[in-house]
């Protein structure tokens, strides 16, 4: 026999072992400890992920040792929580490596500071956003974020990378001339020169303007020839850390040309070398070859009118909006050639125009045909006419309040109105407000807002530390979350991964339970959402719909005012965001976006798949809810060899337990082996909790409801393995427990329980899983049926999805004694629902019982 | 605040700039080096009432800034932040006169406070 046969031979073998292997099932008891083991290292993994977030958010001086130390035990901690999961999942998704192996890659380049994520020359504005600062600069990731993430109309645009601008400098060696630089860039002039020149006359490399081509060809064909760019610097430090306002170039109306965008492109390069660059360099102790230029290349709006927006009056928050407004392009009014119109717009639901002056409009600034921009005079008629009318005003006020609450921190915005009256937004910036009144920035926000109504204090956890004002939003289920608006105070029970949508738009979070560690306590902290969890009964003490304004300061306790005080707001968005100024601060932190951020939002979302996941949280997440799965689909099904015991209950439930650990106390080891075990004792602290709801006085009707459906009702209770008393585990009305285990099924005629649940000290590590389907009714009744249960399910706080006959409620991240009550209502309503079809004769009785079983009045 | 100087010591550019930022909020004069040497030069030019010093550093470690210092400036208290805490480190920081010492990551109101004990 060759060896090759005996190699093959022995793969062949191989993979029959492995085929046996992996096919053998699982003893429950060995998925359950796996289980577990997933659990308690996910949410080890969690909680590394919360101190990452916490200690790189600002408040503390943190070095690369503790990033890369903090790094390796999150590693480490994910493969084992994978490890176990591919025990208990028998390797179902064996992708999830290979998600992880890829974050892995990207963020170990950023730990190790082998930094160079993007290798595109030019990236279109899709799929583009803040995070991106470093690739595409500040002034591309701000517009690509508002337009991508928060619906606002910007121009059509491309951005060349900052990858591009290296390749640009190494081509024509001009980076070697700028790391001979020395450090202050006043003293450098000559060198500075000299640099400027080299730019303008360097070429562009071949690549880059193979890469143009592409994007100028896409334009092209969308627009015709007849489509200019405006070509704008988007420095890596520009409109974030320094605004470097006015000290870059931008080439207006350049045509779609390779050339004509190529010679615009370098001189915007150059730009960064020209002397009021070097001179506010010098001022702002920042180093010229440190900044990396970035360029955007957006679609000219051919504006009618043009100007600037301050979302916040820079002279000190008055509650409004600033807006200067001139015809034609926005050169007039950003380079202040025109004495522009002028609008103050006061800010809320209803904004109203303050104050407004109509500017003596000389000249204005037009695009030339052909390309380039020319200076024109304004005819007579239009001279002394406002430039806006008041809805495009208030608009304008609306999209600026809009901008700065999207980015929690006052903007400066360009914009133009094209002439069919579209308003486009050109620029948004952070814009540096004078503090207002006379204490110092230092001085904390406390004593100054003592004057004002307190509406709460709580102590709690604090998330997210800031302020944050709105109107309250009382959260009662996903259902309601259309109704959430931009800027709102979101106030729920608990918190929950739901809240993701609401997250870019909520000014503060607080909710009654929850924990540092969840998924939304992540997301909060990404987001910077000003969050306090655990805060007690902020649901009964605020109202819907009132004003608030909310202050979470880091002593772990939050204070409610009434109304919004709009000082206290902007003094505290001014000065959170300081440390983001510094470079090395943003590009150490830059490895989080492969950590924190959530994309597997709900388990039901298409994209909830190995491949859907980005960073280091989605795969957790998706590990996450697949045990929980992997769990639900196993209890019942691995049984074998398992010891089991009739329950003796007041009501003929007739159920069989299966203890697979702490679920029935010592003295049942003593009784025979047919003997029937008592409530008393079962140890199940999630059993417990659910029959003492099934035997609720009230809940379990023992006499039939209505005659007419007597066989029927017969049929329900009709349950012939149990009643015979033969224990072969008929697939329903079966128990698997543990301590803080429960997976139940009951049969009860026609309608089908399930139930699913782990109850532990660790509120992230609860969970409810509750389904319900039925059948042997017409479709009316049935769906009448659904509708009430859903009701009642979305008033404690479920998540609920219905598919035909059945539904869906989940719940996790509970504490227990809330997680109690919550399993001793769904006790009651298992036994309520018994009888239900019985009584929903219309519509109306559904609303009618669901309130009443709210009540806790049971009778049918 | 006064015009209370402070110097910052650590051979991470990060430290040094997240240490400026947050101290010169509160009204302080910061400089900072990257390394012991110049560090060193500086306080022979320039009047310093709190250096801050990493521990753990290439060349001239915190443990010999902090000899030096107490040595000739004994007036300039010093602050001294590690990566690599331990017991022994500081046991040895503090035989030396240290004010404070903070593992890192540091909290930057703790900082705050301690320079401010430090001051008064």
């Amino acid at each position: 026999m060759g060896n090759k046969n005996f190699r093959s031979l022995m793969c062949s073998f191989t993979h029959k072992l492995i085929d046996s292997f992996a096919a053998r099932p699982i003893p429950f008891k060995v998925m359950f400890d796996r289980f577990r083991q997933v659990l308690e290292y996910h949410n080890k993994a969690i909680e590394i992920i919360a101190d990452m977030g916490d200690k790189l958010g600002g408040d503390y001086i943190f070095d690369v040792t503790y990033i890369r130390g903090s790094y390796a035990v999150l590693y480490d901690t994910l493969s084992e929580s994978l490890a176990n999961f591919d025990v208990l999942t028998r390797n179902k998704y064996p992708r999830v490596k290979d998600a992880l192996r890829f974050i892995d890659q990207e963020i170990r380049l950023h730990v190790y500071d082998e930094y160079s994520p993007v290798r595109q020359l030019v990236l279109p504005y899709t799929g583009l956003g803040r995070n991106m600062v470093h690739e595409v600069g500040g002034k591309n990731a701000n517009l690509a974020e508002l337009k991508n993430n928060a619906g606002i109309n910007i121009p059509e645009a491309f951005a060349i990378t900052t990858y591009a601008y290296d390749e640009f400098m190494t081509h024509n060696g001009i980076d070697k001339m700028i790391s001979a630089l020395g450090g202050d860039a006043a003293d450098a002039k000559p060198a500075l020169d000299d640099i400027y020149t080299s730019v303008i006359e360097g070429s562009v490399p071949r690549d880059l303007q193979d890469a143009l081509d592409k994007a100028l060809s896409l334009f092209r064909a969308k627009y015709g020839n007849n489509c200019f760019l405006a070509v704008r610097s988007s420095a890596e430090a520009e409109d974030g850390e320094f605004s470097f306002a006015g000290q870059f170039d931008t080439i207006l109306n350049v045509p779609l040309d390779n050339r004509a965008v190529q010679e615009a492109y370098k001189q915007v390069l150059a730009s960064l070398f020209s002397d009021r660059a070097a001179a506010y360099h010098s001022q702002a102790g920042s180093h010229i070859g440190n900044i990396k230029m970035a360029v955007a290349c957006l679609v000219m709006v051919d504006a009618a009118a043009s100007g600037v927006a301050y979302s916040t009056n820079p002279n000190g928050d008055d509650g409004t909006v600033i807006i200067n407004s001139a015809w034609g392009l926005g050169t007039s009014v950003v380079e202040g050639l025109t004495d522009a119109d002028f609008y103050r717009i006061r800010k809320g639901p209803v904004p109203v125009i303050a104050d407004e002056r109509c500017g003596k409009k000389a000249s204005m600034v037009v695009s030339r045909e052909g390309g380039g921009i020319t200076t024109a005079g304004v005819p007579d008629a239009m001279a002394g006419k406002s430039s806006l009318s008041s809805e495009q005003a208030l608009e304008l006020g609306r999209q600026a309040e809009d901008i700065e609450n999207y980015f929690r921190q006052p903007q400066d915005i360009e914009w133009a109105i094209d002439k069919q009256g579209k308003i486009f937004i050109l620029q948004a910036r952070p814009l540096r407000i004078a503090a207002s009144g006379v204490e110092s920035q230092t001085s904390g926000v406390g004593g100054q807002i003592s004057s004002y109504s307190i509406l709460m204090t709580a102590k709690g956890q604090v998330v997210q530390k800031g302020v944050g004002a709105g109107r309250v939003f009382i959260f009662k289920h996903r259902d309601g979350m259309d109704k959430f608006l931009r800027g709102d105070v979101l106030v729920a029970k608990n918190d929950s991964s739901d809240f993701i949508r609401l997250m870019p738009y909520a000014s503060a979070m607080i909710t009654d339970t929850g924990s540092l560690t969840s998924h939304m306590a992540s997301l909060c902290r990404e987001f910077r959402v000003p969050a306090f969890v655990n805060a007690g009964s902020a649901t009964q003490v605020l109202r819907h719909g009132q004003e608030v304004t909310i202050v979470i300061d880091d002593e772990d306790s939050v204070t409610v005012y009434d109304g919004i005080l709009r000082g206290v707001i902007e003094r505290a968005r001014s000065g959170q965001t300081s440390m983001e100024d510094i470079f090395e601060f943003r590009k150490k932190r830059y490895a989080l976006r492969y950590i924190t951020p959530l994309n597997l939002i709900d388990p039901l979302m298409e994209k909830f798949t190995p491949e859907g996941c980005k960073t280091i949280h989605d795969i957790l997440r998706f590990i996450h809810e697949k045990a929980v799965m992997e769990l639900i689909d196993n209890a019942v099904c691995g049984l074998k060899g398992q010891a089991a015991k009739k329950l003796d209950l007041p009501i003929p439930a007739g159920i069989i337990v299966v203890d697979i650990g702490g679920g029935l106390d010592r003295t049942v080891e003593r009784q025979g082996v047919n003997q029937s075990v008592t409530l008393e004792q079962i140890e199940s602290i999630p059993f417990r909790a659910i029959l003492q709801g099934m035997i609720h006085p009230g809940a379990w009707q023992s006499s039939p409801v209505a005659l007419k459906l007597n066989d029927f009702l017969t049929s329900m209770m009709r349950m012939p393995d149990i009643a015979s008393g033969n224990a072969k585990y008929p697939g329903s009305n079966i128990a698997v427990i543990s301590r803080e285990y429960l997976n139940m099924t009951l049969r009860f005629g026609y309608h089908f329980n399930m139930i699913d649940c782990y109850c532990s000290e660790k509120a992230r590590n609860n969970h409810i899983y509750f389904r319900f389907t039925g059948g042997a009714t017409d479709m009316v009744k049935r769906s009448r049926r659904i509708e009430l249960i859903s009701i009642i399910l979305k008033e404690y706080g479920f998540n609920t999805t219905l598919k035909g006959d059945l539904i869906i409620g989940r719940l996790a991240n509970i504490e227990r004694s809330e997680q109690e009550n919550k399993l001793d209502h769904i006790g009651r309503l298992i036994s309520y629902t018994r009888q239900l079809d019985a009584i929903l004769h219309d519509d109306a009785k559904v609303e009618y019982y669901a309130r009443r079983f709210l009540e806790g009045n049971y009778e049918l | 605040m006064g015009n209370h100087r402070i110097m910052i010591i650590d051979d991470e550019k990060i430290v040094g700039d997240m240490a400026k930022l947050s101290l010169e909020q509160e009204g302080y004069t910061v400089e900072t080096f990257l390394n012991g040497e110049p560090a060193l030069a500086r306080l022979g030019e320039q009047k310093f009432d709190v250096v801050v010093t990493d521990f753990k550093m290439k060349g001239i470690d915190g443990m010999e800034i902090l000899k030096t210092v107490k040595r000739l400036y004994p007036d300039i208290k010093v602050i001294m932040i590690t990566a690599f805490a331990n017991l022994d480190t500081a046991i040895e920081a503090l035989r030396g006169d240290v004010h404070d010492f903070f593992p890192k990551p540091v909290k930057i109101k703790e900082l705050k406070a301690s320079i401010q004990r430090a001051l008064s």
